[in-house]
């Protein structure tokens, strides 16, 4: 049994026993503590899905979940008690909520937004909801809430069942959808926003879908919690209640699925219990506790628990790596083509009527000092919101404002000069989510067949990484992780190739084989490749033209020999003419 | 006039509660979700004070030795170990706060107190009666954002925490002691949020949650702010103001939003905020 199975496996049937038997073992009291914290554990839920799987820091699930509840005062109070009534009730908790969240979605999530300022925006929508309910007067029961509603009349028994079953089913739906392909893509946004974006997926969009769906499912929490308990309050829709719920979260641990469903319950049960005979003591002691954990233990207590249990072995069952079929859309015409490019910051000008043209089947370089304003025209070419003034196409198509994950779908692919992965997952999960914009990923299940297009299976050959698929991509060697970036890259099925400097910090051997792999991208495959690099002797043996780039301006473009030889180019790539004359002597 | 009056003190009132919590946001990127316990000490301190009978002149400095010091314990063991997990240190700091709120709960208990305020009265300006104390709060606001801004530009200390501010690596690389400018500018602003609490402790009352009716304005006020002090007395105007006017014409519970609604319209409008740089 493997690692992964056990931290899952061990938990849900702690939870299913629990749902089961509860009745049976406990009192009443401690029944409807535990109805209650059924629900409080669907929320739980959906913190740990935006913070701890996709790392939106948020304090305004409380918002949602309260919203749920007061659809179910509000229609059960003003409008009567019917199965009609409760299900509207039932409908709006989940479509109010959900709105309501994807307009905060709309609100924190856009090109550039930080994610402070998301997590920002999260502390504000629970503040304004619960002045909304405030300010409410009668409708909303202001500030001592909305109580002796009809609601089901159902025994206790039966809620218990049907909270527990409620949470187990979005705990469990949760779970297979973490751990498919699509799953992976949430830890993929929080590993490395930038990535993913260069990767052609539009990170706040599915952010945005994300919060929805988690606001829509706190929302029925909320719903079916208010239902319950006849009694809903303001304090549900505010702000510490969306920390306490952080708290949960933190303390039993981000980004384990049922780290913080047992979590919850337990800390809702002992509150219960303690905060009549101890009240301070226990908050000061759950404050202290948070604090710990959050300095000393970011992961929370669960894998802490959980890891004395479980015995190291093998991965899951090993991915297959496969050919994959490429559509055949060979470019007519210039692959890309930069039309009098400029870029400017304030009065400096960086880029300066950059013109040039790449075709199929072209590998060039781009040498030019540091400061050169290299990296500045990959950039120009992969966002284009960066350039200040000029054109570029891409595949015969106009650039314009696009973003980058709309720059790739022109079919861009551009290697970062660090090697830029998902540190946390594993090299075949890495490679799914660069296929991701090719080949849908499905939302429930995890395959077991990786189909990569031949040149990357041929990166991955020649590199080693094939042989390990399974290895997280942060434990691989700066040379590997280049080759994953690379094959990431190619993943893409990009027909323009941007490269900077993959070759930094690489050792000769590993500079070789590269090398050819790049000749093999450009001639073979007919890739149009611009290679960024400071090390002239690299370019010269591989690329099929060369571009100098000085001062923001290009100073010379034409073939290898007739660049490398020119005097204007020792003189400035080089320094001086001398010392360019005595490295000529010393070869 | 009464108008200008409500318009100047608010914004008064404002830079005083949030300067504290610009400091650390400034040097150290990181907001202080301790800010509001931070307060609620303050207004403790400013009880104390006028029980034993100090003068409440010298209370302020008592106040902002308190905050001092609660900061530099924070900022050695809980803010320290979080630099490079900045949304962690916040969260941190948010437990930190609880933490201090219920220490302070369970020394002076949870009810309401009050604390008598030293300035009593109204006094008359340009024919309208206003609370004394109110206005003196204006004049409060001009020393501490002058000492900050004379701290800032015109000592050994500020020039370097300016380094800081614009660049770390380098700063620390020319041989700046990052770390403890950290230090000291996190317990500096925590001072400078005691004494706020002390400040603002004769307007409302005094109870260990005192401070958190004031943390999501002051947020955000701070974050529409961005780096410079200026532009942060340009927000508590701005939305101050705004503030006032919903309150007396629309609401006054959605002029209690006001500030938080309007700060995040403005960042998504215009990601920089106030600031210009």
């Amino acid at each position: 049994m493997t690692k992964s199975k056990i931290s899952t496996q061990i938990p849900m049937l702690l939870c299913l026993i629990l749902v089961v038997a509860g009745p049976f073992a406990f009192d009443t009291y401690m029944v409807n503590t535990l109805i209650k914290a059924f629900f409080f554990a669907v929320a739980a839920i959906t913190v740990d899905l935006l913070w701890g799987y996709t790392g939106y820091l948020t304090f305004g699930q409380s918002a949602f979940f309260g919203a749920g509840a007061y659809c179910a005062g509000l229609v059960f109070t003003h409008l009567g008690f019917s199965s009609e009534y409760a299900l509207l009730a039932g409908v709006l908790s989940v479509v109010i909520p959900g709105l309501l969240a994807l307009f905060v979605g709309w609100l924190s999530f856009y090109h550039g937004a930080a994610p402070f300022f998301s997590c920002v925006i999260s502390l504000v929508v629970p503040i304004v909801v619960y002045q909304l309910v405030l300010s409410g007067g009668n409708f909303t029961g202001s500030s001592s809430g909305l109580t002796g509603f009809e609601t089901f009349d159902f025994e206790i028994e039966s809620w218990y069942w049907i909270a527990g079953a409620i949470m187990l089913v979005a705990a469990i739906a949760t779970d297979i959808f973490v751990k498919s392909d699509a799953g992976k893509i949430l830890v993929a946004i929080r590993d490395n926003e930038q990535r993913c974006e260069y990767l052609g997926l539009n990170t706040y969009v599915i952010k945005t879908l994300l919060l929805g769906v988690c606001g829509a499912l706190a929302g029925f929490a909320g719903f079916s919690y208010g239902a319950f308990s006849g009694v809903v309050a303001p304090e549900l829709t505010g702000f510490s209640f969306g920390t306490e719920m952080i708290i949960w979260v933190a303390l039993s641990g981000r980004g384990t699925l049922w780290g913080p469903v047992i979590g919850t319950v337990l800390i809702t049960v002992i509150s219960s219990y303690l905060s009549n005979s101890i009240p301070f003591v226990w908050q000061l002691i759950l404050g202290i506790g948070f604090v710990s954990v959050i300095v000393f233990l970011p992961k929370g207590l669960l894998p802490y628990v959980i890891r004395p249990l479980s015995r190291k072995s093998s991965l899951d069952a090993p991915i297959k790596l496969e050919e994959a079929k490429i559509q055949d859309s060979s470019v007519s015409g210039h692959a890309i083509v930069m039309d009098h490019v400029t870029k400017s910051y304030g009065s400096l000008d960086v880029l300066k009527n950059i013109t040039l043209t790449g075709d199929p089947g072209d590998l060039i370089g781009i040498i030019g000092p540091n400061g050169a304003g290299k990296t500045t025209l990959m950039r120009c070419m992969g966002d284009g919101e960066h350039r200040t003034g000029g054109s570029v196409e891409i595949c015969g198509r106009d650039l314009g404002k696009k973003h980058p994950e709309e720059v790739v779908r022109l079919g861009l692919g551009r290697k970062f000069q660090n090697a830029n992965i998902f540190q946390t997952l594993s090299v075949s999960e890495c490679l799914r989510i660069a296929r991701t914009i090719r080949e849908r990923p499905s939302l429930v299940r995890t395959s077991k067949v990786l189909a990569l297009p031949a040149y990357v299976l041929d990166v991955m050959k020649v590199t080693g990484i094939d042989k390990k698929l399974g290895t997280a991509a942060k434990d691989l060697s700066h040379g590997e992780q280049q080759a994953l970036e690379l094959s990431m890259v190619l993943a893409l099925e990009p027909k323009v190739v941007l490269l900077d400097e993959p070759t930094a910090g690489l050792t000769l051997s590993e500079r070789r084989s590269i090398g050819a792999i790049f000749s093999a991208l450009a001639h073979k495959y007919r890739f149009c490749c611009l290679l960024v690099e400071h090390d002239l002797e690299f370019v010269k043996e591989i690329a099929t033209k060369i571009v100098v780039l000085y001062h923001g301006t290009i100073l010379m473009q034409g073939d290898v020999d007739e660049v490398v030889n020119s005097k204007l180019v020792q003189d400035i790539y080089t320094g001086t003419k001398s010392s360019a004359r005595n490295s000529e002597a010393e070869k | 006039m009464g108008l200008v009056l409500d318009f100047a003190t608010t914004t008064a009132i404002l830079f005083i509660v949030t300067s504290g919590l610009m400091m650390i946001f400034g040097v150290m990127q990181i907001v202080n979700f301790a800010h509001g316990a931070i307060l609620a000490i303050g207004g403790y301190v400013a009880f104390v004070i006028t029980r034993v009978g100090i003068p409440s002149l010298y209370g302020c400095f008592f106040a902002f030795i308190a905050g001092f010091l609660v900061g530099a314990l924070i900022e050695r063991f809980v803010v320290r170990p979080l630099y490079r997990r900045p949304l962690d240190a916040i969260l941190a700091t948010w437990g930190l706060g609880i933490v201090i709120i219920q220490v302070i709960v369970m020394i002076f208990g949870r009810g309401v107190q009050l604390v008598e305020s030293p300035l009593q009265g109204t006094w008359n300006i340009l024919g309208t009666e206003y609370s004394s104390y109110r206005i003196i709060m204006i004049p409060v606001a001009l020393c501490i954002g002058g000492v900050i801004i004379a701290l800032l530009n015109g000592t050994r200390f500020g020039i370097k925490t300016r380094a800081v501010i614009m660049n770390e690596n380098l700063a620390e690389s020319l041989g700046i002691n990052s770390g403890m400018i950290r230090f000291i500018s996190f317990s500096i602003g925590a001072g400078l949020g005691t004494m706020a609490g002390f400040f603002i402790t004769p307007l409302s009352s005094v109870d260990p949650y005192m401070g958190v009716a004031w943390l999501t304005n002051a947020f955000m006020l701070v974050m529409v702010s961005g780096h410079s002090f200026l532009a942060l007395a340009g927000a508590c105007l701005v939305f101050g103001s705004i503030q006032v006017l919903v309150s007396i014409y629309v609401n006054p519970v959605l002029g209690g939003m006001a500030i938080s609604v309007l700060a995040a319209a403005t960042l998504r409008i215009r990601p920089k905020g106030f600031s210009h740089d």
